[in-house]
Formats: C-alpha cells, sequence, structure tokens
C-alpha cells in the first residue's frame, strides 16, 4: 500500500520536514506534510471514482442515476475527454477530433456528479483516502479505472532515457494526447520506407487496434502515394479478432502495402538505430508506431492491487473477482475496465461503458443493504479495414457464466465480410455510446 | 388503478375522454406501475394524405411514423399473425400489460423507434435500428423476426411486446398504442419505457438543424404521415 512515507518521497520530497517551520515561507515539503482535505467529509456515502475513461465516466453516471444521493467524485488527470475507439480511423482523416472529443462538464452538471480535474498522488486505503495536488479525499467505496501504463521496462530493463526516447520517437498511441496526435502527424509526413507497427505480446488495450491501424497507415500511404509499406510484426501466430476480415483487407484493399509478419516476438529494441529483432527476423524501420507490453495503470500498483503470480511476481493486471470487480484485498474497492484480469473480457470500450453500469449496481445495491446477483458485460467492437470507400467488419461477444465450473465463456458472432453498412455502423457504435457517457 | 386515477396519473384529462371507453378499460384493468402515459389521440395517413387502412399496410414491410412528437419516431409493422397479449416484467419489478397486436387478424404492431439501449434513432439519411422480417435473418445475429440496432446488436422480439431478446438494451422498446375506429388507426399513447427525454437529451444540435428549433421538434402531432422506411431512409444499415 501506498504511505504517507512513499507519497512523499513521490512527490520528489527527500527529506520530511516536520513540526512548525521559522520560516515565513512554507517549504515543498510542509505543504505537502499539511495537506488538508480537499473536501468536507463524507456526510453519507461517497464513491470516488479514479479514472475519467469509459469505464469510469460510465460509474459515475449510472451510480447516479441508481441513487441520486450517493456523493459521487469522479477524478481525472487529463481536462478533456478524448476517445482511444475510432482514432484509428482519424489517423486516416476520416473524422474530426471534435468527433472524438467531448467535455467532461456536461455529464458531470447533468446527473450531479462531482468532477475533479486533477492527477492522483497517493491513496491511503487503511484511511480511506485518496490524495490530489489540491488535498485529500475520504470516500467509503473507491474505484480505481485508470486504464492502462506501457511497459517499456520489458524492453530497456532499467534504461528509462531508452524508453523516454522511444516514447518520444515513436509513440506507441494506444493512450489519448500527445501521443496520437504525435503519430498521425508522423504518418501523414512519411515519404518513403518501411513502418513498423509491433502488436503487444498479452493483453493489451483494445486486440484489434493493431490491425485497424495498420489499415489506416497503409490509407494515407495510399492517398499519399508513399513508396512504402507498412509492416506489422505481431507475437502472435495469426491475426485475432477478426482474423479473415483482417487479412482479407491486407491482401485486397492494401496489397503491396501491409506486410503482416506473425511469430514476431521481439527479442530486442533499437530505437537509436531503427532496427527491431524479432523471432521472424531483424527488421529495420524509417518510422514505427513501436508499442511495448501492456500493464494496469499506475493507480492500480499505487493502491497495491496488482495480481501476483504462482511464483509471487505482480502479473501486471488487476487482483479483482471476475464477477464482482471487487478487489481481492479490499471489499472498499472496486477495480474496472482495462484493468481488469482473470476474464475473456477484452480491454475495450465498450466493455469499460458495459462493466460501469454493473460495478455502478453493485455498490448502489451495497450502499442500499441490498445484495444485487451480478450480470455479465457484452462487447460489440467494429474495425474500419478501408478507407476509400469506407468498409468496417465486426465482432460481438456475449458471456455466459457456468455456476458449477465458475468459467466464463465468450459466445462471439463475427462479420468478416467487410461492407459499407458496417462502416456507417461503426460510427453509431461510437455515437451512442458517446450520448450513454456524456448526453 | 381506476379511470379517474389513470386521467389524474396522466394529466390528460380531455384527451382521455375522446378515447374508446372499451379500449381503455380493458387496457387499464391489468396496468399496475404506471407504465401507460396517452398523449394526442392521432390518426395516420399515408402519404397522399387520406386516412391509412389495414390493408395498406403489407405484411413485413418496416413503416414509419413520427409520434408523439414530431421528431420521434415509430414503426409500424404487419407481422402476419395473430399477436396476443403479454405481460412485461421489467428488471425493475415493474411490469404492464401490452395488449398485443390489432387490426382482424390481431397483426399489427407498432413501437418506438428509439433503441433504448443509447437512443439510436432513423433518421433521414441512416438506420441503423430496423425489423428484420421472417426471410431477412441478420448476418451477425442470424435472427430473424425482430428488430435490431446495429451499434450495439440490441434485439427485441415484436411479437412479444419488444421485450429484449438479446445484447446490451435494459428494458424493451416503448410501444405505441394503436387503437382502431371505423377502418382508421390512431395513436393514442405510448406503453412502458419512454427514452424521448434522453432522446431530446442527445439530440438538441441534430434536433435543430432538422426542425428549426427543439421546440418544433417537440410539437405534439395529431396526424402521422406513414412511409415505408426504405423510402423514408437513404441507407437502411443491417448487419
Amino acid at each position: 500500500m501506498f504511505t504517507r512515507r512513499d507519497l512523499l518521497k513521490s512527490a520528489g520530497i527527500g527529506a520530511i520536514a516536520l513540526g512548525v517551520s521559522s520560516q515565513p515561507v512554507f517549504s515543498a515539503a510542509e505543504k505537502v506534510v499539511k495537506m488538508e482535505a480537499m473536501l468536507p467529509p463524507p456526510k453519507g456515502n461517497r464513491v470516488v471514482i479514479c479514472g475519467g475513461g469509459w469505464a469510469g465516466l460510465t460509474v459515475a453516471k449510472y451510480l447516479k442515476k441508481e441513487n441520486p444521493n450517493i456523493d459521487v467524485v469522479l477524478i481525472e488527470k487529463r481536462p478533456n475527454f478524448i476517445s482511444c475507439p475510432i482514432s484509428n480511423p482519424w489517423l486516416a482523416d476520416l473524422v474530426s477530433l471534435d468527433f472524438l472529443s467531448h467535455d467532461y462538464n456536461q455529464p458531470a452538471a447533468k446527473y450531479g456528479y462531482r468532477f475533479i480535474n486533477a492527477a492522483v498522488i497517493g491513496i491511503e486505503r487503511d484511511k480511506k483516502r485518496v490524495y490530489t495536488p489540491h488535498g485529500f479525499i475520504e470516500y467509503n467505496y473507491l474505484v480505481l479505472a485508470p486504464g492502462i501504463r506501457y511497459n517499456y521496462a520489458a524492453w530497456f530493463k532499467e534504461d528509462k532515457e531508452m524508453a523516454r526516447f522511444t516514447r518520444m520517437n515513436f509513440p506507441a498511441a494506444f493512450i489519448p494526447g500527445s501521443e496520437l496526435l504525435a503519430l498521425k502527424r508522423k504518418v501523414h509526413e512519411f515519404e518513403e520506407g518501411d513502418f513498423i507497427i509491433t502488436v503487444p505480446p498479452g493483453a493489451y488495450r483494445c486486440p484489434p487496434a493493431p490491425y485497424e491501424r495498420a489499415c489506416m497507415v497503409a490509407e494515407v500511404f495510399k492517398r499519399n502515394k508513399v513508396k512504402g509499406r507498412v509492416i506489422v510484426l505481431d507475437p502472435k501466430d495469426d491475426i485475432a479478432p477478426k482474423g479473415p476480415g483482417f487479412r482479407a483487407a491486407f491482401e485486397q484493399v492494401y496489397l503491396g502495402i501491409i506486410e503482416y509478419v506473425p511469430k514476431a516476438s521481439i527479442k530486442e529494441v533499437d530505437p537509436v538505430n531503427k532496427v527491431i529483432k524479432t523471432t521472424a527476423g531483424d527488421f529495420k524501420f524509417v518510422d514505427a508506431n513501436l508499442v511495448p507490453p501492456h500493464q494496469a495503470g499506475a493507480l492500480l500498483w499505487m493502491a497495491d492491487l496488482i495480481a501476483k503470480d504462482k511464483e509471487g511476481k505482480p502479473t501486471g493486471w488487476a487482483d479483482q473477482d471476475p464477477l464482482t470487480f471487487q478487489a481481492k484485498a479490499d471489499p472498499n474497492v472496486f477495480l474496472v475496465g482495462d484493468v481488469i484480469s482473470g476474464t475473456p473480457y477484452p480491454k475495450s470500450g465498450h466493455m469499460g461503458n458495459s462493466q460501469g453500469k454493473i460495478v455502478a449496481k453493485i455498490i448502489a445495491s451495497r450502499i442500499a443493504g441490498k445484495e444485487y446477483k451480478p450480470t455479465l458485460p457484452d462487447n460489440t467492437c467494429y474495425s474500419m479495414v478501408n478507407g476509400s470507400p469506407q468498409e468496417a467488419i465486426v465482432i460481438n461477444v456475449n458471456y455466459e457464466y457456468n455456476e458449477k465450473e465458475k468459467k466464463i465463456t465468450p459466445k462471439p458472432k463475427v462479420i468478416n465480410e467487410r461492407s459499407e453498412a458496417l462502416a456507417k455502423a461503426t460510427y453509431e457504435w461510437a455515437r451512442a455510446i458517446y450520448r450513454d457517457m456524456f448526453a | 388503478m381506476d379511470r379517474r386515477d389513470f386521467i389524474i396519473t396522466c394529466g390528460t384529462v380531455a384527451l382521455a375522454s375522446m378515447l374508446d371507453a372499451n379500449f381503455y378499460s380493458n387496457l387499464l384493468a391489468n396496468q399496475k406501475d404506471n407504465m401507460l402515459k396517452t398523449y394526442n389521440k392521432a390518426i395516420l395517413v399515408k402519404e397522399d394524405g387520406t386516412p391509412l387502412k389495414e390493408a395498406d399496410i403489407k405484411p413485413h414491410v418496416n413503416y414509419i411514423f413520427f409520434y408523439p412528437y414530431a421528431a420521434t419516431p415509430c414503426y409500424l409493422i404487419n407481422l402476419d399473425q395473430e399477436i396476443k397479449p403479454v405481460e412485461i416484467k421489467l428488471k425493475d419489478g415493474k411490469s404492464y400489460t401490452w395488449p398485443g397486436g390489432i387490426g382482424s387478424k390481431k397483426s399489427i404492431v407498432a413501437y418506438s423507434a428509439i433503441c433504448a439501449h443509447q437512443w439510436s434513432y432513423p433518421t433521414k439519411e441512416y438506420s441503423f435500428i430496423n425489423y428484420y422480417p421472417p426471410d431477412t435473418p441478420s448476418e451477425t445475429t442470424k435472427k430473424a423476426g425482430i428488430i435490431q440496432c446495429c451499434a450495439h446488436l440490441a434485439l427485441y422480439d415484436p411479437k412479444e411486446g419488444a421485450k429484449v431478446i438479446d445484447g446490451p438494451a435494459e428494458v424493451p422498446l416503448a410501444s405505441i398504442l394503436l387503437q382502431e375506429e371505423e377502418g382508421n388507426i390512431y395513436a393514442v399513447g405510448v406503453l412502458g419505457v419512454e427514452q424521448f427525454t434522453q432522446f431530446f437529451d442527445s439530440y438538441r444540435a441534430e434536433l435543430r438543424q432538422r426542425y428549426g428549433t427543439t421546440a418544433k421538434a417537440r410539437e405534439l402531432v395529431e396526424k402521422c404521415t406513414v412511409m415505408e422506411v426504405d423510402k423514408y431512409v437513404q441507407a437502411v444499415v443491417r448487419c
């Protein structure tokens, strides 16, 4: 667990100044030590949600819908919302940044929850406190929905400078913000040669995203008459999900532009000399979208709620109940969205939205002193595989729970035949969830 | 609930008194949870302005009209078989009795075409929520004779009061109550969980563009022009 001492350390403070300073101006350390409550203590039941992505926004809204008397606080470090889903079509200018962008004010004002635009710098679960630079906030229930972080250490171990260099020069762009804008700039400026996209190993945010991204980057190259290729380095044996649909697009729409390389587990990344060594051979590149392995976002590490394997090493993902999303180590904490593990659920926007509604019902029921039997989430995911004309493919998955075996089984339905109708549905899929979270 | 209570609940005293007494006494007898709301008694007409007759409603064709507001779309379907009343139970414990089909075969039904999941609706450009006739199953779900929304694959059963069959919707599509009088067909109310508030909240800019003002989009209609969805919508999106 993140202690007060750790908190001070993380704030870059070596020496802790205790007692009253004789100086008229407080030092930075004293300011942290004297950190006061940002909000008055909760009168009834306060639920603090850290992370204003697809899952966190949904929990906030549906908690207030379930019970307007619950004091709901949503803390998010970004000032506005930019959607990761549909950002690939945006790379190819098929939609504008306006389509992806939304304000946090609207749902907070309409549904009556507090939106706090701040970073979370500490969590003390024993005191039920969340720390922001503006003070701490006490909670009765805590929901952590921070999304993912990148595990550059898997490539560079302790060499943080190399990780920083890679992040700046070849951004992964699986987290909204500058890195997405940077990737778009690089794709549109690209003139000639090989552009590499790496598919992360293990679980990662939005499983079809690297393949859809390959199509959209190829679309820009085709439009700009670039003499270049998009090389997709995938540690898996084949494309998944929607493999046949993506493969058809690679071979029919972007033949000669996209080269798919399976069984290409990364052995070494040299971003300075622009070489990637893999189990399928070595690849030089002119530019790249280098996507390292993903992990649960930093807040889960801060709260010490990461699952451990048999050897006691962190798995990188949340340790939560697969049905209730309750943290195994803390009944007052719920872990939701991309962070979770131990389920067959993909890390996707739709899934975050769907899980958010379930978690809201569970917490509201618990506050009401009732038991709620959780339902299972669902997932629908469209992927744009052609930019002109716009065509897409889709997968829809419902889940079934076997009580006896305690196992969740996916029941997927896929359309791998790309169509313009599905491209239109892609945008309606997004608009509908934006409506749900914001309108 | 007696008739007086019902009228007070709905706040439509003058209007309700215009409605067929037998029709409502039967319907109200089984309504417990205030799930019925009357609006204007609006006649359904054809595109030429003449009253729509039962014979004009071809089996398994998806028709659209707007009710109870100028901007809120509904689907009218002749399911070509007797559609019996159904007791609809909601997840929150409320329930209502859906009265089944109307017409000589009791085969004609109408529902709000605003998806109860995240409010997709048919516009002039696209319709993502559609009726899939028995001979045209969905490519994704392989189901036919259903209403399906392609945004997130919410599935509803038009034969069962638009109950949720599968997918993420929590409640059925709201039902539009139809009444036949001397061969004419009227829309008289909405039964079930309305989505109109969310609809008007979600589409302010879009409705203003289409109707000039949101107030015009919210005008209660007295006449509903019925047309085939394929004629109204440029691209009927099926999945």
